[in-house]
């Protein structure tokens, strides 16, 4: 018995779509004969996830994230392969299971259409049979946290994005679910408002412990708030594990930025490129795994002088893509 | 059990507050439900007075069958709103049915939470009204077992009804577009349930006995209450099976509709 959370394994799940042949003869066939074309939305994935734990979970459009999460929530039967959540299967138990899981999807609310948020909230307590002074606790913690006071009288279609994504943050936690699913969190949202629900993300999973499985476009949510990332692309599981280890494999060139202390003719070393000179500042650029960044700056020091320095990482987003584009992990 | 009551009255509770928020729409809604129920019983006592009777049925005796069918359908569009194949085919498409999928509370009681179409009350009122106007002009002769039997047709067709109305909500989970055909069960059938059956042809008195069986929940029963003869030569048990066609109805569309939402959580949207 192992002491995941959430087991999956070789999780499938293909959809039927029916072709459309285009034109006059495609109309008549198209009513005549039903061609299927098979969809393989997820394609036999395995993971496990351990309590406690915060996951990125990231792929382009159309990769199968959604789809994943549905059936981790249980709104998706699975076609195949095998899933459990809680030691459950969530489609096969489903009011047993969702009461021990919060989701919130970015693109829309779970909330009371014309109901103000706070009479939203109460219903809740309600349905989730949350004891009195428990929800009383929760909603006094995260009516400071998520800044909610002033907008608790408006009826949910009137709120802002961001009020609206705060609000439905709060509606999935009052019940201390063990896991919560967020689908695009940040989607659509300013800077400052980003912030703020990252904070509140990270305050939950460490301070109660929350499980959290994120999926997002937004890679800067990953990089703040994740240290296992999944990578989903066409419906198959690319990557799975530690940022780090993610940009250590995939990242392509490092930069050293060089502020001499006096400007040189010409400022060569072995293993290096220059890629921009402006004065007594150099970038060089040079590949993980043929040298080190200490390497080259010993070289370097022992032709110049030197007056400052600055190595410059890939950015997660840079790596990403390149994984997708240049399918780096094909197997 | 008495936690989904609860809910549901909570549920409830927040479509009439919704409702009565816009005051003067409500009205409307009220005024112009009614007018249109009005007219529909108005023109048919105008044929009747014209032609004093259909095919050996009085004004009093079409009226009888015209307000049982206007109760009963009134009050299941008040309490099935939310079954409406109207509202409910858009929540589908919306992706709003997920969020009931998400509350551990049993879907069906969500689905009839969700909505209670007030206005219907005006519906409601003008069938007791033309169902009080029937028994001012037939001379029903009562006995306990009628009496008893009254409520039980009424909330038979009220099952029926509700039943047409989930069998329609359900085909929205594989049609995209509302399937206009729903309608003519629905709101067609409820329409000719307002006539004598023995009036329609053969196929169609054919198709409401055995496909959709329409005719044990209000013509039968009323040929029970006004002491007519069976023109149709049914057995003579054929004016109480209203419970059994009613509630029969309501269970075969409960079954289906389980079916549906297993297709729907096997496919998505």
């Amino acid at each position: 018995m192992s002491s995941s959370i959430i087991t999956v394994s070789n999780l499938k799940k293909y959809f039927k779509v029916s072709k459309h042949h285009r034109g006059a003869w495609g109309t008549l066939r198209n009513l005549l004969t039903r061609e299927y074309k098979l969809v393989r939305a997820v394609d036999g994935i395995s993971f496990e996830i351990e309590p406690g734990e915060l996951v990125g979970y990231i792929g382009p459009n159309g990769a199968g994230k959604s789809t994943t999460i549905k059936m981790l929530t249980g709104l998706l039967v699975p076609s195949g392969g095998d899933l459990w959540v809680n030691g459950r299967v969530p489609w096969k138990a489903r009011q047993a299971h969702v009461i021990n899981i919060g989701a919130v999807f970015g693109q829309r609310t779970t909330l009371w259409w014309d109901l103000p948020v706070i009479e939203s909230l109460d219903l809740l307590q309600y349905i989730y049979e949350i004891p009195p002074d428990r929800f009383r606790q929760n909603l006094d913690e995260f009516r400071g946290l998520l800044d909610l006071d002033s907008f608790l009288d408006t009826p949910v279609r009137s709120l802002s994005l961001g009020q609206r994504m705060r609000a439905d943050l709060c509606a999935a936690l009052l019940h201390d679910p063990m896991l919560l699913f967020l689908d695009e969190p940040t989607i659509g949202l300013d800077v400052v408002a980003k912030e703020r629900i990252r904070q509140f993300i990270l305050h939950i999973n460490r301070q109660r412990g929350t499980t959290v499985i994120l999926t997002t476009h937004d890679l800067s949510d990953v990089e703040k708030l994740c240290e296992r990332v999944m990578i989903i692309d066409q419906g198959r599981l690319l990557f799975d594990g530690e940022l780090d280890a993610l940009r250590e494999r995939f990242s392509g060139k490092r930069e050293l930025v060089v502020y001499f202390a006096q400007e040189y003719e010409a400022v060569v070393v072995e293993g290096a490129q220059v890629v921009a000179r402006d004065g007594t500042r150099a970038t060089y650029q040079f590949e993980r795994g043929t040298i080190t960044a200490s390497e080259l700056i010993g070289r370097l020091s022992a032709s110049y002088r030197i007056h400052d320095l600055q190595v410059r990482e890939p950015e997660i987003e840079e790596t990403v893509r390149r994984i997708y584009e240049e399918r780096l992990l094909e197997t | 059990m008495w936690s989904a009551i609860d809910i549901y009255c909570r549920l409830i509770s927040i479509r009439i507050r919704a409702q009565l928020q816009y005051r003067i729409s409500f009205l409307l809604d009220l005024v112009a439900a009614a007018f249109a129920t009005a007219t529909g019983f108005g023109t048919l006592a105008l044929v009747l007075q014209r032609f004093d009777n259909i095919a050996g049925w009085t004004l009093g005796e079409v009226a009888f069958l015209y307000g049982m069918v206007e109760t009963a359908f009134g009050i299941m569009d008040l309490f099935f709103s939310g079954f409406d194949p109207d509202t409910f085919g858009p929540m589908v498409q919306r992706g709003r049915f997920d969020q009931l999928l998400l509350r551990p509370v049993s879907i069906t009681l969500q689905v009839l939470g969700s909505d209670i179409a007030l206005r219907r009350l005006s519906r409601i009122t003008q069938g007791i009204i033309v169902l009080g106007i029937a028994l001012a002009l037939v001379n029903i002769r009562w006995t306990p077992a009628k009496v008893a039997y009254l409520p039980l047709v009424l909330v038979s067709l009220i099952a029926f009804f509700g039943g047409l109305f989930i069998i329609g909500s359900t085909t929205t989970f594989w049609t995209v577009k509302r399937v206009e055909a729903i309608n003519i069960f629905t709101y067609g059938g409820s329409e000719m349930m307002a006539y004598p059956m023995h009036i329609y042809t053969k196929w169609m008195r054919h198709f409401f006995t055995y496909i959709i069986p329409a005719i044990f929940l209000n013509y039968y029963p009323a040929l029970y209450f006004l002491d007519k003869p069976d023109p149709l030569h049914m057995p003579s048990f054929a004016p109480f099976l209203s419970p059994v066609a009613g509630f029969g109805m309501l269970a075969a569309a409960l079954a289906f509709w389980r079916f549906g939402i297993r297709h729907y959580t096997s496919t998505g949207t």
